[in-house]
């Protein structure tokens, strides 16, 4: 029986690590493509289609190999420190500005496109996220844009989805006038009802721009700049608004904050816009009522994009799936199957994710899809209707009016103001010792001691009378 | 009575451990997104489970959670067993105590230390990381849970028996497999258990030592799930599946060895 | 010559002291050698300095001893009756009772969390320190009932007869023979809950809502937000502390 699993065993090992169940390494690696993403990110019916596709446009196999990141740090560290060989990740925006800066990223490579008659897609990206993007261009002292003085982002990063963050609250006990302003944070009113999103990156960029409204909206200084100026009167300034709104914080939400929401055990949450779309919906499901807003003080515009690493051992795959992610049906599909919205601008996104029945209040989406107007008919009954992307029928949670995007700013990645960032926020989350634990400790403590105490002494006298007895013996 | 007062007492704590369980397995049976809301009864998941539609991903992770934890167990049981014996016949001094602390330090750290440790020195060696690197790592730190249950186990064990079995002319192996491991079999089996326990439900270490390749288990997808979109609901199904499946195994080898000692 | 550096059994602990020195010195190493690090990459004592003058760390650090006593007692308390009544055949629980502690165990963590949060829910019982610690016995204490089950199954019940034979009340029979017969198997319980207790960081999140805050919840914001030299103090720091308590505490 033993001898069974003995053998069991060491033939497991053995096989775990032979062709046989690493065959699925066989492959060269000019045929495997590595994505690295988020989870629940991708229409992953997509992933067979691309493998087709590209066969199609190349003539040449891929198999793509599909895996998951939960944080961005963790899938950073993977790269920079262990040079995982990963082609192409999605990563956030202030990571894509870390890895920009630090040169971990390559081109994306379109020369292969016109060899095999493959249609350029990247410029599908809304012009507006371009030039969000460029905002990351590295600065002048950073060694990277020494080496490139003139950097074009988008050649490094495309877009992938987009949103802001706001108030998800649930309309059954907020007003929408109490959730106007970020100031809802300190109503007495929501005491313990309000979740915060665990980042502290995100909640810093909206709410400093509540602490310097006043001068923003003067003139005196602009969004932009106070959200990137991180300096200490800056980060203490919104440690204040925080402190003062702990009465009213009952958690500090990483992932399940908009599942709460959905049960109404919290009625505000500040949140992602993709978190509070996924909620809107599944509340709707079990009967609860929630909305979201961006309060009126600004906001943030966050974005994921594509980017291929430096360590990528199959930029052209890479390149291709890029391109694949970028056509306007792909993007609808995309956004259906994951919630969030992507930045992709064509007539065509415009036209499939508007619908007048679905969304009554329209959105001054001009913006993103520029200013265009065409008639769009409806295949099954033959009805025409009038696209406007000056007053679109769209979600305004996915797609923001103009004004919120006014409001708006593109967070930049703290680099070495990270310590002080989270030292502010470790300040306002606080620590729980009270002197009923540390009462509690010393106790314990005390009694340990004691029992050990006693154990030495009893130990110590034993040997004393054992030496005793030996005198005894001797002198006998 | 003493004998009615010790059942009321396992069979209430049982209650008390098995309760979230037995809202899992509840919730299983609605097709609302998040655990504790009811949409109506419906066994759609149990489908969509089953169809696999819930993704090749989630069938690929299981079975790479399913091998790395019997691989790690069986082999840090092995090991352990043999560490855990010389452990205990060496002199007490310097060597044994830094040994002894040695083996706490995986269960002194958090996981994520031990995986960016163990990710650090295979990235330093020039090593790749993947399966092997995963199932060195999980191995790493079940280890010292074995030798911790063999330990208690060996300490009441008669220190004779085995020079004992030797003069009567067994040999080294002779003597370790028909004298010392029946006395050593309860703790081994422990030890064994709960280092598939800890690799089942490892992440950290996993996500550092996976590599790029798809070495995904049920651990790092669950995790990375919970991030964007909340937990899927078909993981309430399968974890009511997996342990469904193993409480009968567990009842049938019961009635079993009732059997058999009641032949006696 | 093989079989008699293998009758020594002491030198069969030399595969695993490998191990060992392989998958735990050596990443130790990588670790001491991240926490003299500060964000920047140059040589400094920078997060020791941080750490101890920072009364938050402190603070959190002490708070998360005595949230892991508190489970360990807790696991004790319940625990050893739960081994003693398992190990003792006149109780008459099934032998697989033993293995049922350890079934709730494999159901991922994270789903079984959540599921203690909707059972909280459920009961209108508020989340925060007294879920945390539910949800943290409700973790470890198959880690505690093992190993002293193990060693109540292989006790000498000779002595047991013994004392009761010189005439010794059950009390004292309890107190003097039983008790200290099973510290072995109490002994590896404590070593198997308390510490990874202080190190844990999910139960700690989905319990409280991230309103308490334990000291591995402390390492892992840090490792989040790519402050690694950082989190490698702390983790280190935890290390000494217990290597210095072990060193004053031995066993025997």
């Amino acid at each position: 029986m033993k001898k069974i699993l003995l053998f069991s065993t060491i033939a497991l090992f053995v096989l775990s690590n032979t062709p046989l169940a690493t065959k699925t390494y066989a492959q060269s690696r000019d045929h495997i493509l590595k994505v690295y993403n988020w989870a629940d990110y991708l229409d992953l019916s997509l992933i067979d289609e691309f493998e087709t596709w590209y066969k199609e446009q190349t003539g040449e196999d891929v198999k793509v190999r599909y895996s998951t990141f939960d944080i961005n740090e963790n899938m950073l560290t993977q790269i920079e420190v262990g040079h995982e060989d990963y082609d192409v990740v999605c990563p956030s925006e202030y990571i894509i500005e870390r890895m920009l800066k630090r040169g971990l990223l390559q081109k994306i490579d379109t020369t292969d496109f016109a060899r095999t008659h493959t249609p350029n897609w990247l410029g599908n990206v809304a012009p507006f996220v371009a030039d969000k993007f460029q905002q990351m261009a590295p600065n002048d002292d950073d060694k990277f844009n020494l080496e490139n003085p003139s950097l074009r982002v988008s050649d490094y990063a495309v877009g992938y989805m987009s949103g802001t963050t706001g108030f998800l609250y649930n309309t059954d006990f907020v007003e929408p006038e109490e959730v106007e302003s970020w100031t809802a944070l300190w109503n007495e009113k929501f005491q313990q009802k309000i979740y915060v999103k665990d980042a502290f990156r995100d909640v810093y960029s909206v709410l400093i721009q509540l602490a310097r409204q006043d001068d923003i909206l003067s003139g005196k200084t602009t969004r932009d700049h106070e959200a990137s100026n991180l300096s200490d009167e800056n980060i203490q300034a919104v440690e204040d608004i925080l402190i003062k709104a702990r009465p009213q914080i009952a958690g500090w939400e990483a992932d399940f904050g908009k599942e709460r929401m959905t049960q109404g055990k919290a009625w505000i949450n500040l949140t992602w816009s993709g978190d509070a779309a996924w909620a809107i919906d599944e509340a709707a499901e079990v009967g609860c009522n929630l909305e979201y807003v961006v309060p009126k003080e600004g906001t943030n515009c966050w974005f994921d994009g594509w980017v291929i690493p430096i360590y990528a051992k199959n930029v052209k795959a890479a390149s291709y799936w890029i391109n694949f992610l970028c056509q306007s049906d792909v993007a609808i599909r995309n956004m259906d199957e994951t919630g969030y919205v992507s930045v992709i601008g064509t007539p065509e996104v415009l036209e499939g994710m508007s619908s007048e029945e679905d969304y009554e209040d329209t959105v001054d989406a001009s913006y993103f899809f520029g200013d265009i107007t065409f008639p769009s008919v409806d295949e099954e009954t033959g009805d025409t209707t009038w696209i406007d992307s000056k007053a679109a029928h769209l979600n305004h949670v996915l797609y923001p009016n103009i004004d919120v995007i006014e409001r708006s700013i593109l967070m930049h990645d703290t680099a070495d103001r990270n310590e002080a960032m989270l030292e502010m926020w470790s300040h306002v989350k606080g620590n729980n010792l009270n002197w009923k634990m540390l009462t509690f400790i010393l106790i314990v403590v005390a009694l340990i001691l004691l029992v050990l105490i006693d154990k030495k002494t009893r130990q110590w006298r034993k040997r004393r009378h054992r030496q005793a007895l030996k005198l005894k013996r001797k002198n006998l | 009575m003493k004998k009615a007062f010790a059942n009321v007492y396992i069979w209430v704590l049982m209650l008390l451990l098995y309760a979230p369980i037995l809202l899992i397995l509840v919730f299983s049976f609605t097709e609302a997104k998040v655990l504790g809301s009811w949409t109506g009864f419906s066994a759609n998941l149990y489908k969509n489970l089953l169809s696999g539609e819930a993704g090749a991903a989630l069938n690929n992770a299981i079975y790479n959670t399913v091998l790395i934890a019997l691989v790690a167990a069986a082999v840090s049981t092995i090991l352990g067993t043999f560490a855990a014996i010389g452990i205990h016949n060496m002199r007490h001094g310097r060597v044994r105590s830094a040994i002894t602390f040695a083996n706490n330090i995986p269960m002194i750290n958090p996981d994520i230390i031990t995986g960016i440790s163990i990710f650090l020195l295979f990235v330093f060696l020039g090593i790749g990381r993947g399966l092997f690197c995963v199932i060195c790592a999980h191995i790493a730190f079940c280890t010292p849970y074995v030798v911790l249950n063999v330990m208690p186990q060996l300490m009441k064990m008669n220190p004779n028996i085995y020079e004992a079995a030797l003069d009567l002319g067994a040999t080294p192996m002779q003597a370790l497999r028909k004298v010392i491991i029946p006395e050593l079999k309860s703790g081994m089996v422990s030890g064994f258990i709960l280092a598939i326990t800890l690799s089942v439900d490892d992440f950290a270490v996993t996500l550092f030592t996976k590599g790029s390749g798809t070495v995904e288990t049920l651990s790092t997808y669950i995790y990375a799930d919970a991030r964007k979109g909340g937990l899927t609901p078909e993981l309430r199904p399968l974890f009511s599946i997996i342990f469904i499946v193993i409480l009968v195994l567990l009842v049938f080898y019961n009635l079993k060895t009732a059997k058999d000692t009641s032949k006696d | 010559m093989v079989s008699k550096i293998l009758a020594n059994r002491a030198n069969w602990v030399w595969p695993y002291a490998i191990v060992l020195l392989v998958f735990v010195v050596m990443p130790l190493v990588m670790i001491v050698y991240y926490s003299f690090q500060d964000a920047e990459g140059q040589w400094s004592l920078h997060n020791f300095h941080k750490f101890f003058l920072s009364t938050d760390s402190l603070n959190t650090l002490i708070y998360s001893i005595g949230i892991a006593m508190i489970t360990t007692i807790l696991c004790i308390l319940l625990g050893y009756p739960a081994a003693y009544f398992m190990s003792k055949k006149e109780y008459g629980l099934p032998k697989v009772m033993a293995a049922l502690f350890i079934l709730p165990m494999w159901i991922n963590v994270l789903l079984r969390t959540l599921a203690t949060v909707a059972l909280f829910d459920f009961a209108h019982l508020p989340l925060g320190e007294g879920a945390l610690i539910f949800g943290m016995v409700y973790n470890f204490l198959p880690f505690m009932v093992y190993p002293i089950y193990n060693t109540m199954l292989k006790m000498d019940g000779s002595l047991i007869e013994a004392a009761q034979d010189l005439g010794a009340s059950p009390r004292k029979v309890f107190t003097e023979v039983f008790f200290p017969l099973s510290m072995p198997g109490v002994y590896s319980g404590i070593v198997m809950v308390f510490m990874p207790t202080i190190s844990t960081f999910a139960l700690a999140e989905l319990l409280t809502m991230n309103n308490v805050k334990l000291f591995g919840t402390l390492i892992q914001e840090n490792i989040n937000a790519g402050l690694l030299g950082y989190g490698a103090a702390l983790s280190l720091i935890v290390l000494i502390l217990i290597g210095l308590t072990s060193f004053f505490d031995s066993e025997e």
